[in-house]
């Protein structure tokens, strides 16, 4: 959609960016996987349109966007995007699935708790006292304001010994 | 960066080795102080709002509240004609904290048919108490030149599927309705399947996107008063007592009877005590002298059987309805 | 609709008159206390706000988040009160009109809606067209609606029901929001406004009020349709904005229409959703039928007897809706203040709190962790989209309405027994189709023009 201008003539010459590729290859396989299961659930029945044909029809979509991507991009190669905080990205993303995974058994008070002081005293660099003020009205502070106040139960822990404590 | 990845694992492993340590803890929760104060109980309702099975369910909701002492909500999941709420409510828990409105047939039929592919079976689901039978009743446009039944079925049996009709889904109450009217009158409708319930089956009617309303007593009762539809006939032994005035299949001349019947389960395996809390409960609720005074108001007739019975009801009904299944299912 | 749910049990104690007027206000304060963490945290708070996030975070950067909150109130006021005069007014023929939109109207609907897929489309069409596929195969997960066959569900039966709605946006926008930080600029460049710019300019007024005129119509009319959500009008009313708004190059980069169209089409919907209510006795969203249970719970019947028969009562309701828009703006301006100094939290606190929220958002609507984890895997996939260009808004678009189009058009198909005439064939439909059919090539008829109409000034 974009105008040729004379800007992008330098660029011209450059390659394609390598998580482009990547992209339009993930987008083509996932295109070609909609297309052969959606066979499978049938494109058309004797009551009607069948539950494949709209995924079907989604499936060729993915499959044609990206191929004409891939053309416009051997044509032009975009400007790729600066890269990831990779450092950023693995932690939140590693902390939060200890945190969902370890919710059920150590309750939501003890591991949102420990997810808290991690973000705050261990990758922000707060204060002890800041951090645990925070960490303390984030986790028991929220549950009880939540499980009394709301009544919505956010998980208590699957130990016995944690849960007498009222953890 | 790397110091923070290198403390991003060390609390990773302090949390594992917390957690490898009490592994071998067994469950806290003990059935008898169900329901724990605090934390809510869910009806899943496998319909749209707005419908009998969504209704019934909101009236009782807050004599359950009070018998059981803990918050109870409705939730609707509805979509592929009961089959998604059912699928949800089979795959919870089974501690009593999630139970469901359940309708008949489709519950009993949507596992008999293969290719819907459902992961529950009946034996999947707790009967807990059935609530209401809501017999089936074919209606009109007000402004039809049909005027009887008869009238009606003579059409549809001269020109087959000149006529479109409404469902609440695929191998509902209504499609099979339906196809047993098909099979002894040769009378055929254009079925249009609403698949997530009467509401909006009934607002398509309104619209006059549809010709005929396949629905049970309790979604015309209103729509007659209004006039914004005409009952030719319901499908019960005796006529219904909302709709005085409208003949019963049989008096037209057809034997044919037919309805959904609606109750409440619970996911299978539940704690006998929870069980017990749960049914005496919901009888509580159903039976309340108020609800079952809105429930008349509303057209639907009160009919309560405890979980024992609504079972063997179910039983009775999966044999029935294996006959007449194959006339309600696709034919590639 | 869980604020609704939660004080039913509170209004059980109360008058008929009471309890339903409470419930009323709650119904439709929700439908603005979403906008809050959309505008300030980038994280929607509900389904309907998640379009906001767009230019109402946009504008939280440049320093103009009271002006984006206080206009988001104002809009909220403005598309409620006109919407409930419309109650007044003419409820009975309004929903009658709802009606006029069976499944091949509703379908058209869709198509106009998806059309609008090319006013979000930014840069690249390929792209978004793929950001829309992408929405369209996820809302797909799961039991199939008609024929009740499993769809990409991999075995897993926690996707039986589908993949959660608010878990996928809180993921896209929110926590792939976060993720995406750079080094350097590890602080997001946000800035708590000072107190002259809480309030929006006089050029932002003017530039509002088109939006919100247009936000107001849009919601209006969906909100008369059973089976509408409020998420399918914001939506809408974003896309107008793109596609008819006199800046519609500045919107995505903090402009006050991407905040003011959307937002008053939300509470106009919301506002006018119960007119099907009041007048039919169909409640048109899950919300709504909340609101229909705490009706029957007193003993009244919802439909055209409600103003025969309790008249007093619907009245009074109608007198509380008016009232209710107010106070929430009478609530809400001055207290705009107080939500932008949350911005004033450092940094690392914020996001450890956000992360919080995040979570408990996703674990609290199934209450199972399973959803934390598809936020999680959302959050990934937003970030892949994010450094690969592709325009998230009309994945947001598809998913909300992919299951809508679908269903309406498989319903279509029955009803004229799979002749796809239909939808030319009934003039409502036809006409919508055809007004979807030239947004989309509207843009073809405008290369004709000069040039210089259509060019971004800023780059």
């Amino acid at each position: 959609m974009t105008t040729e201008s004379l800007t992008t003539t330098p660029k011209s010459a450059a390659r394609v960016a390598p998580s482009v590729l990547v992209g339009i290859g993930a987008f083509a396989a996932v295109g070609i996987y909609v297309l052969v299961s959606s066979l499978g659930l049938g494109l058309w029945t004797s009551l009607g349109p069948g539950p494949g044909l709209f995924p079907f029809a989604m499936g060729g979509v993915l499959v044609a966007m990206a191929l004409v991507w891939l053309i416009q991009e051997l044509r032009r190669p975009s400007e790729t995007a600066e890269g990831v905080d990779r450092g950023l990205v693995v932690a939140v993303v590693v902390s939060l699935a200890i945190l969902a995974s370890v919710m059920d058994l150590l309750g939501f008070q003890l591991s949102t708790f420990l997810f808290l002081m991690y973000h705050l005293k261990l990758r922000g660099r707060r204060t002890w006292v800041t951090s645990l003020i925070i960490a303390l009205t984030g986790s028991v502070g929220a549950f009880y304001a939540f499980n009394y106040g709301l009544n919505v139960a956010l998980p208590v822990s699957a130990f016995p010994l944690l849960n007498t404590i009222g953890l | 960066m790397k110091t923070r990845i290198r403390l991003a694992a060390v609390a990773a492993a302090g949390l594992l080795a917390l957690t490898g340590c009490g592994a071998n803890a067994g469950a806290t929760n003990t059935a008898s102080d169900f329901p724990r104060k605090g934390k809510s109980i869910e009806i899943v309702v496998a319909f749209g709002s707005g419908g009998a099975v969504d209704t019934a369910a909101r009236l009782i909701q807050p004599v359950l509240e009070k018998e059981l002492g803990t918050n109870v909500e409705v939730i609707n999941k509805p979509g592929a004609g009961g089959q998604i709420g059912y699928t949800q409510l089979t795959s919870a828990k089974p501690d009593g904290y999630t139970i469901g409105a359940t309708g008949s047939p489709s519950v009993v039929v949507s596992p008999l048919d293969p290719s819907r592919g459902a992961k529950y079976t009946r034996d999947s689901f707790q009967p807990l108490g059935r609530q209401v039978i809501d017999p089936t009743v074919i209606a009109v446009q007000p402004d039809s030149p049909y005027q009887t039944l008869k009238d009606l079925l003579d059409a549809a049996k001269a020109s087959p599927k000149s006529m479109t009709a409404s469902t609440t889904g695929l191998q509902t109450g209504e499609h099979f309705a339906m196809a047993q009217i098909q099979e002894t009158t040769g009378s055929e409708f254009a079925p249009v399947h609403f698949s997530e319930g009467a509401s909006q089956a009934t607002t398509a009617f309104l619209g006059k996107h549809v010709d005929i309303l396949v629905a049970n007593v309790s979604d015309v009762t209103d729509l007659t008063k209004q006039g914004k539809a005409r009952v030719l006939g319901v499908m019960s032994e005796e006529r219904a007592p909302s709709l005085q005035d409208v003949p019963t299949f049989k008096e037209s001349g057809y034997d044919l009877v037919a309805g959904t019947v609606r109750g409440y389960s619970a996911p299978a395996g539940l704690p006998d005590e929870v069980a017990e809390k749960l049914e005496a409960a919901l009888q509580k609720a159903i039976e309340d002298p108020a609800v079952v005074q809105k429930m008349n108001d509303l057209g639907l007739q009160t009919s309560y059987l405890n979980g024992d019975d609504y079972q063997q009801f179910w039983a009775a009904q999966e044999e029935d309805f294996k006959k007449v299944l194959p006339l309600v299912q696709k034919t590639d | 609709m869980a604020g609704v749910a939660l004080l039913i049990p509170l209004t059980l104690n109360m008058d008929a008159t009471g309890a339903i007027i409470m419930l009323c206000a709650i119904f439709y304060g929700t439908a603005y206390g979403g906008t809050i963490t959309s505008v300030l945290l980038n994280t929607p708070g509900e389904a309907a706000s998640a379009i906001t996030t767009i230019d109402g975070y946009a504008m939280t950067k440049i320093g103009k988040a009271g002006a984006a909150l206080t206009i988001a109130a104002v809009g909220s006021f403005v598309g409620g009160t006109i919407a409930t005069v419309g109650l007044v007014a003419a409820a009975k023929p309004l929903g009658e009109l709802g009606l006029l939109v069976g499944p091949p109207e509703f379908f058209a609907l869709m198509v106009v809606g998806i059309s609008l897929l090319v006013a979000l489309a930014g840069k690249s069409m390929v792209k978004a067209v793929i950001s829309g596929a992408l929405g369209l195969l996820i809302s797909m997960v799961g039991i199939d609606p008609v024929a009740g066959a499993p769809r990409f569900t991999f075995g897993v039966d926690r996707l039986l029901d589908g993949v959660s709605f608010v878990a996928v946006i809180v993921g896209v926008f929110g926590l792939s929001e976060l993720l995406s930080y750079r080094k350097g600029a590890a602080a997001p460049a946000v800035h708590a406004p000072n107190f002259r710019s809480l309030l929006p300019t006089g050029k932002e007024w003017r530039r509002s009020a088109p939006a919100m005129a247009r936000g107001t119509g849009i919601g209006f009319g969906l909100g008369l349709i059973p089976g509408m959500t409020g998420s399918v009008s914001s939506l809408l009313a974003y896309g107008a904005e793109k596609k008819f708004s006199r800046h519609r190059n500045e919107l995505g980069k903090g402009a006050i229409e991407g905040v003011a169209g959307p937002e008053t089409a939300n509470n106009s919907h919301a506002n006018a959703a119960l007119i099907p209510l009041f007048t039919l006795g169909i409640p048109a969203s899950p919300t709504i039928a909340v609101l229909m249970g705490a009706f029957l719970q007193q003993g009244l019947t919802p439909g055209p007897t409600l103003f025969t028969e309790n008249s007093e009562i619907a009245w009074a309701i109608i007198a509380s809706l008016f009232i209710g828009n107010l106070i929430l703006l009478l609530l809400n301006v001055p207290l705009v203040g107080l939500w932008t100094s949350i911005l004033r939290v450092p940094t690392t606190i914020l996001t450890a709190l956000i992360l919080l929220f995040m979570v408990i958002g996703a674990y609290t609507i199934n209450f199972t962790v399973f959803d934390v984890f598809v936020m999680i895997g959302f959050g990934l996939l937003g970030l892949a989209l994010r450094h690969l260009d592709i325009p998230l808004a009309p994945m947001v678009l598809t998913l909300v309405l992919g299951p809508l189009m679908e269903r309406s058009l498989r319903e279509s198909l029955e009803i004229s027994q799979g002749d796809f005439g239909i939808f030319v064939n009934r003039p409502i439909s036809a006409v919508l189709i055809g007004l979807g059919l030239l947004i989309i090539f509207s843009p073809l008829l405008k290369l004709r023009k000069p040039k210089a109409l259509n060019e971004d000034p800023e780059t």
